[in-house]
């Protein structure tokens, strides 16, 4: 029986990382589905964002830097950017975590649209530093886009894996 | 109860000191990455290639659905397409005969001037087996690397014109930047009047034109192609006409990266200029009319031989006699004792 639950709690923390490590290894598949038309969405700061309000536990900041680095690492971009953004990212929504565990329906939608958002602008400005010039901005927003429109279907997924495998919410405690 | 409070405080926003230690680490590591590229570089080079196998399997529905979309695309206006086709193909053999006959001419000046051999241009061929964008990169990945002979910097072409350039060389696989990417800069030549400029990319589909010298006058429509300034890309190759964009000149490229199947990357060895071997004709003593100097013997190290006998004196006559006062002395090295 304690057999079962120490299983049970070791599925419970490696759950949510594996599958933003997994979100990371998805978006960044040099595959072009839509032919180069629109760019991957953030599929590793959805697990993270679901997480870190969900079960703050379970997601700790290092996994913020750890991700971050993944995607610096398989998208070939700049290294540290998507690091820097994300723990950024974290360290926003550990500030308002009451604010935005407490949106539900649209509101979560634009909920997680905030928090890309804030990612992307933070990339954004560090590759400005970084390459001392003006990126455009039409590549960074329709990341976003992608990423916001991809949320809702992620978001219902990982609830379900949730609620199946990792246990109770933060609202539980 | 204390307990209780320390996990509230995690759940509630208490990782104030490690989020600033983890921001720190992270902002070290774009600074790392900026001062030291290589380390990140090569951890991504050992990933593709690690990766490469599945990235060819996965890739290739994706090559069949693209080929067979761009099939049911055409297939609509096949009959327009041909006569266009036909007519482009008799406009182009008549160019075909004006471009022979201009590298026939070319070729007989070049050896009436004696001018350097244009540098040996060799090729590899490669299959895309990725394709990434992102929106501070625009990139491909290929599946040669080190193992082929690729090497950072080498342009990246297909049938249509120039792609890009490689910017990271695993051992199997290599990432090619694309013209149109942010970080992509190349010399380029606008023709007629070969005006230079520089290709920037800013990830729009039509890189910008920048540095064009005052005075240089560019209308749509010219042709831009690599100037080969730097020695890293051959000069000549095909990128892209001029067009205007919001009164900036722009660049349409040539070749599709969306649509590229096999690549060819161009090995461009810059062979360093040899001067000719001079010949007897060609030293100034032979050109003033007199003979030419006799070479000195070579200089023997055996100690058992006697020495050597001075190097005579050039046979050189001189203009004018000299008198008895200055005239040397046949054995100029002799003792004046042994006399």
């Amino acid at each position: 029986m304690e057999r079962v639950l120490i299983g049970n709690r070791i599925t419970a923390a490696v759950i949510p990382v594996s599958f933003a490590i997994l979100g990371v290894l998805i978006a960044n598949v040099p595959v072009s589905v839509l032919g180069g038309i629109a760019p991957a969405p953030l599929l590793g700061l959805m697990p993270l964002y679901f997480w870190c309000l969900v079960r703050p536990d379970l997601m700790p900041p290092f996994w913020a830097l750890v991700i971050g680095v993944l995607e610096d690492l398989l998208s070939g971009g700049p290294p540290g950017v998507w690091a820097v953004a994300f723990v950024a990212t974290y360290a926003l929504l550990d500030q308002q975590r009451d604010m935005f565990a407490g949106l539900s329906g649209f509101g979560a939608m634009m909920g997680f649209a905030t928090a890309a958002a804030f990612s992307c602008a933070t990339a954004y400005l560090v590759v400005t530093v970084y390459y001392w010039r003006i990126p455009p901005l039409a590549p960074v927003m329709g990341e976003l886009a992608m990423s916001v429109i991809f949320y809702l279907p992620v978001v219902m997924f990982l609830g379900f894996v949730h609620r199946r495998f990792v246990g109770p919410m933060r609202s539980d405690f | 109860m204390a307990n209780g409070m320390r996990r509230g405080n995690r759940l509630r926003g208490g990782y104030q000191l490690p989020l600033a230690v983890l921001f720190v680490l992270a902002v070290a590591l774009v600074l790392i990455g900026k001062a030291q590229s290589t380390l990140f570089d090569r951890a991504r080079a050992r990933v593709t290639d690690w990766m490469a196998p599945e990235l060819a399997w996965g890739h290739r529905p994706f090559d069949a659905v693209s080929s067979w979309w761009a099939n049911v695309g055409e297939g609509y206006n096949v009959y327009q397409e041909n006569v266009r086709l036909k007519e482009e193909n008799a406009r182009l053999r008549q160019w075909q005969t004006v471009a022979v006959m201009l590298d026939a001419r070319v070729k007989r000046y070049q050896l009436l001037l004696h001018a350097v051999p244009q540098a040996a241009l060799s090729s590899t061929l490669a299959h895309v087996i990725g394709r990434a964008k992102r929106p501070f990169l625009e990139t491909m990945i290929l599946d040669a690397g080190k193992a082929n002979g690729v090497k950072p910097g080498q342009a990246v072409i297909d049938m249509r014109g120039m792609i890009g350039r490689i910017f990271l060389a695993g051992e199997h696989t290599s990432w090619v930047i694309l013209l149109s990417d942010l970080n992509s800069r190349i010399p380029v030549t606008i023709e007629p009047g070969h005006a230079q400029a520089i290709l920037t990319g800013d990830n729009a589909k039509a890189p910008a034109l920048e540095t064009l010298a005052q005075g240089v006058v560019v209308h749509p429509g010219d042709q831009v192609v690599s100037s080969g300034d730097g020695g890293i890309l051959p000069p000549g190759l095909p990128v892209g006409t001029v067009i205007l964009d919001n009164n900036a000149l722009r660049v349409a490229l040539l070749a599709d990266p969306a649509s590229s199947q096999d690549v060819e990357i161009v090995d461009f060895k810059n062979s360093i200029e040899t001067p000719p071997t001079p010949t007897k004709n060609d030293l100034p003593v032979s050109a003033a009319g007199l003979p030419p100097a006799t070479p000195p013997p070579p200089v023997t190290t055996n100690v058992q031989t006697p020495a050597p006998a001075p190097a005579a004196p050039p046979a050189i006559k001189p203009a004018v006699k000299p008198t008895p006062q200055t005239q040397a002395p046949d054995n100029p090295s002799a003792d004046p004792d042994d006399q």
